[in-house]
């Protein structure tokens, strides 16, 4: 297969019909579930979608080891080359990673601000053209009012598509009747699209919670596959 | 006297620049009662350390040779081999790690795991050397062991374990309290050389309980007799130490030791540890290739009834000709014996025979097994292997990378001339990475190395030790040529008119080969070459690979495949052959969409993260990829990938961006296309220069 029919079709173009076309520029997105469910995973392949799109992505990440990240990375690169049957999948590789960058913050306790900070410093002095940012590991309700308006200005401004994961507590997390998970109730008007990460049986299903305007829990017959990770069809 | 060899010690001291390693060597020599006053690198007294004997290292205060020393500690002989610490001279450090058999990681109590210090322990790692760390400098402010032990843990992914505790920090830095011995330990006198053990302090007691249980619980992972002491409840220090010893001998221990050499503080104990838990010759496994038996592996045995192998490390011009240092594998090589060289297929005989200790040395009859000694006046290049008895077996071959950078050089008079000659012989026997030839259209010497740094330290050495005053040109990079698509040919040969013919044709494709340089297909069927002719083919293509035409570098990444050709009974010849696949590669070449590669680097950069943006610029600015930036808290560090092209002079730049607080170290990483506009410009260029070369 061909990159640009690799584009065209596939289970991510599933994944954005189904929160109207994409969380889309200047927008806020969460996936949310339990710890180890396979929320790096599906960021790690939204992230390699936008790259085999040309777009430019930062993934920022609170790891103890960049290795780790860029492991994450190579794996789904591999995994999606193989099931799609890419051609030129080395030369792809090697010229999409060009537009990727890590940036991983290890000390404890780093504000929101301080990455903001961080990543003005890529955008601007690195000329590094973010469409996209994955934010992988931050718990956003740390995040005071003031502080997430001010991320808020600035993804608007910079026209960027910002997308978080955040880990709920304990091992049965409670979710109210709208399917929003309780400890992102205060945070949801501040989102502009929640997905969220369940077992079903033996497999782990997306669902979105909310789609921009519309707050109506709806499957989006997408699951993580185990063995690959990848998000495909549910069939 | 009969050595015992499970009191011999090879160990190197291996180090981040300004992590204090010379100073800590020059303490170790000092407390061996070898040397009998301390002095300091930067030479207040102007006598500088002693383990740098080479003026240029004095000034910058680093060192660059790995020099041997031998020393003897508490009945124990260990000899001392100092490894540089800068990236730029990898193959310095590699050759001096394939000799040793454990090392000292030194790490600087403030800054900590550097970036030079991952690089230095990816080579330890690669070789196998088991490694004691010691954290330097405590003293210092901002000092925090600590930490360091934990870095050592994420980003070196050693198991590494405090066998010793600070008493105080910074400048109430005062001794160490011993986790196994459960004592404290104080260095008093004017040099420290006064050994006070006492109870440990009343207010790190508690402390000290903690990380001692720590330490049994990490350690006894290496020994079920501790283990089962722990049980009972009578663990003896000897328990400890067996087990640390084992840990550390199979690579998943790294005991960490602390100090401050500078001040007199934990040498000693370092020195312990280092006789405690570093191996002894006998207890690493030393592989050679047997020569006769297409290199198959051989392991060697460290005992003195073998035959001789020794390996040939390290080459240094001293005031009575050539040194060479070796280290003996196996057999005793003797004073008046006879050796063979397997790379020269020389015999020679031992002369000299010495132990060096710095600038000093002392003559020996025998060197034993496991030992490191030198050998005056024998004509060799490092990496030789010395052998007796008929074997003829060469260490391991180390992997020489290819020159990534070369550099034109003029001497500015005759004295000059004949002296520059004398050092260059002299540099490319000693260091395979650095290379020198004449180009034969410009007629200028050219030298060529691992990076811009590299070939500097070579000038001055030329300038200072041979009084050889040059002039050089503009750093040029090794680019390389290569075909991005496939491209068919056909090509005549043809010269029948007047004497002897040439007649020869040939048919095919060339296209892009991923991994090597070069491939060379047969698919002619039916003989439409002759099968004689076909070697010749093979040549003339290989041939055409020298020089490419876009800018005159060499071509790589080349599979030629011949399925098609025509030859005539009397007028084809091998050089028809030859010259029709030249001719046909020249032309196929032309529609194969020829690029133009550079040398891409991976450029480490860590500095303040007040400076991230400047940092992130200066890589931009340069055609690199940021491919990761790491914050941790006060300090970032940026990995990328950059054209060696775009680095020169960018240690300057770095230095006043970030007035002077961030560092970089860079290595080869792979080829590269060149872009567009670039391209043109390089083509232009060679163009330009063809020119005028034809017309002169």
């Amino acid at each position: 297969m061909v990159r640009s029919e690799l584009n065209k079709r596939g289970p991510l173009r599933v994944f954005e019909n189904s929160i109207h076309g994409g969380l889309g520029k200047g927008h806020i997105g969460v996936l949310a579930s339990k710890k180890g469910v396979g929320k790096t995973a599906c960021l790690v392949h939204i992230a390699t979608d936008k790259l085999f799109r040309d777009r430019h992505v930062i993934h920022v990440s609170f790891s103890q080891k960049v290795d780790h990240i860029i492991n994450w990375y190579e794996d789904i690169f591999k995994e999606i080359a193989k099931k799609r049957n890419l051609e030129n999948a080395v030369d792809i590789h090697d010229e999409i990673i060009k537009n990727r960058v890590i940036m991983n913050f290890n000390s404890q306790g780093t504000t929101i601000n301080q990455v903001v900070r961080s990543l003005k410093a890529m955008m601007t002095d690195g000329n590094f053209k973010a469409d996209s940012i994955i934010v992988d590991g931050y718990n956003i309700s740390d995040i005071s009012q003031d502080d997430f308006n001010k991320l808020k200005t600035f993804i608007k401004k910079e026209n960027i598509e910002l997308w978080f994961s955040v880990s709920l507590v304990g091992e049965n997390p409670v979710f109210n009747k709208m399917g929003i998970p309780e400890d992102l109730e205060n945070r949801i008007d501040d989102l502009d699209v929640l997905i969220t990460l369940k077992y079903e049986g033996n497999h782990v299903s997306l669902q979105v919670i909310k789609d921009h305007d519309v707050l109506e829990p709806k499957d989006m017959t997408l699951k993580l596959d185990p063995k690959t990770m990848l998000i495909v069809r549910n069939q | 006297m009969k050595t015992d060899i499970s009191k011999m010690r090879n160990i190197g001291i291996s180090a981040h620049i300004d992590s204090g390693k010379t100073t800590l060597t020059e303490r170790i020599l000092f407390y061996c009662k070898r040397i009998h006053s301390i002095h300091e690198v930067r030479g207040k007294d102007g006598v500088g350390a002693t383990m740098d004997s080479m003026e240029l290292e004095k000034e910058r205060g680093i060192t660059i040779a790995s020099a041997a020393t031998s020393v003897n500690w508490k009945g124990y002989d260990i000899n001392i081999i100092d490894t540089p610490g800068h990236v730029d001279f990898t193959i310095e450090v590699e050759r001096a790690l394939r000799v040793l058999d454990g090392a000292v990681l030194v790490l600087c109590s403030v800054a900590g795991v550097q970036s030079q210090s991952i690089t230095v322990d990816r080579q330890m790692k690669r070789y196998n050397v088991p490694r004691i760390a010691f954290v330097n400098k405590c003293d210092r402010t901002g000092a925090d062991p600590v930490k360091v032990k934990n870095q050592l843990i994420e980003k070196l992914g050693h198991n590494a374990v405090m066998i010793q505790l600070p008493i105080g920090l910074e400048d109430k830095h005062e001794g160490i309290i011993d986790l196994v011995t459960m004592k404290a330990v104080y260095f008093r006198g004017p040099d420290g050389e006064d050994i006070e053990i006492t109870e440990i302090p009343e207010n790190l007691l508690e402390d000290a309980k903690e990380k001692h249980e720590e330490m049994l619980d990490a350690v006894s992972m290496f020994s079920d007799e501790l283990m089962e002491a722990m049980m009972e409840e009578n663990v003896t220090e000897d328990l400890i130490h067996d087990a640390i010893r084992k840990g550390t001998l199979s690579q998943e221990l790294t005991p960490v030791c602390l100090g401050s050499a500078y001040k007199n503080k934990g040498v000693q104990t370092l020195l312990d540890a280092t006789t405690r838990y570093l191996p002894d010759p006998t207890e690493i496994k030393n592989i050679a290739l047997d020569l006769d038996n297409n290199e198959k592996e051989v392991l060697l045995e460290s005992t003195e009834d073998k035959p001789n192998v020794a390996l040939a490390f390290k080459l240094e011009d001293g005031q009575y000709g050539q040194l060479t240092y070796i280290r003996v594998y196996q057999g005793i090589i003797k004073k008046g014996s006879e050796l063979y060289n397997t790379r020269s297929r020389r015999k020679f005989k031992v002369g000299r025979l010495i132990k060096m200790h710095s600038d000093h040395m002392e003559d020996i009859t025998e060197a034993n097994h496991g030992d490191i000694a030198a050998l005056f006046g024998v004509d060799c290049a490092s990496g030789d292997t010395f052998v007796q008895n008929g074997l003829n077996y060469s260490m391991t071959s180390m992997f020489v990378p290819a020159p990534v950078i070369s550099l034109s050089i003029e001497p500015k008079d005759k004295k000059s001339a004949d002296n520059m000659a004398k050092a260059l012989n002299r540099f490319s026997k000693e260091d395979p990475t650095f290379r020198t030839f004449v180009d034969p259209e410009s007629n200028q010497t050219i030298i060529q190395g691992m990076g811009e740094l590299h070939l500097e330290v070579y000038v001055e050495r030329m300038k200072r030790e041979y009084a050889a005053e040059v002039e050089i040109g503009k750093p040029q990079v090794a680019y390389r040529e290569a075909i991005s698509t496939m491209a068919e040919f056909n090509y005549t040969h043809k010269k029948q008119s007047g004497g002897s013919g040439q007649y020869g044709r040939v048919a095919g494709f060339i296209e892009p080969l991923h991994e090597g340089d070069y491939e060379f297909v047969n698919k002619i069927k039916g003989g439409s070459i002759p099968t004689e002719y076909i070697p010749a083919c093979d040549k003339g293509f290989k041939s055409s690979l020298a020089k490419g035409t876009l800018i005159g570098f060499p071509i790589v990444g080349v599979k030629v495949t011949i399925n098609d050709g025509q030859s005539h009974s009397v007028d084809s010849s091998d050089m028809a052959f030859q010259i029709a696949a030249a001719g046909a590669f020249k032309d196929a070449y032309k529609r194969a969409k020829p690029i133009i590669l550079e040398p891409i680097m991976k450029v480490a950069i860590e500095g303040p993260t007040e400076f991230q943006g400047n940092i992130f610029g200066s890589i931009n600015q340069r055609r690199g990829i940021i491919i990761s930036s790491a914050d941790e808290g006060t300090f970032s560090s940026v990995d990328a990938e950059v054209p060696l092209s775009e680095m020169f002079g960018f240690s300057t730049t770095l230095r006043s961006l970030t007035q002077g607080k961030a560092e970089f170290s860079m290595e080869f990483l792979k080829y590269g296309k060149v872009p567009k506009g670039i391209s043109e410009e390089l083509i232009a260029d060679y163009e330009e220069k063809q020119k005028k070369n034809a017309g002169k």
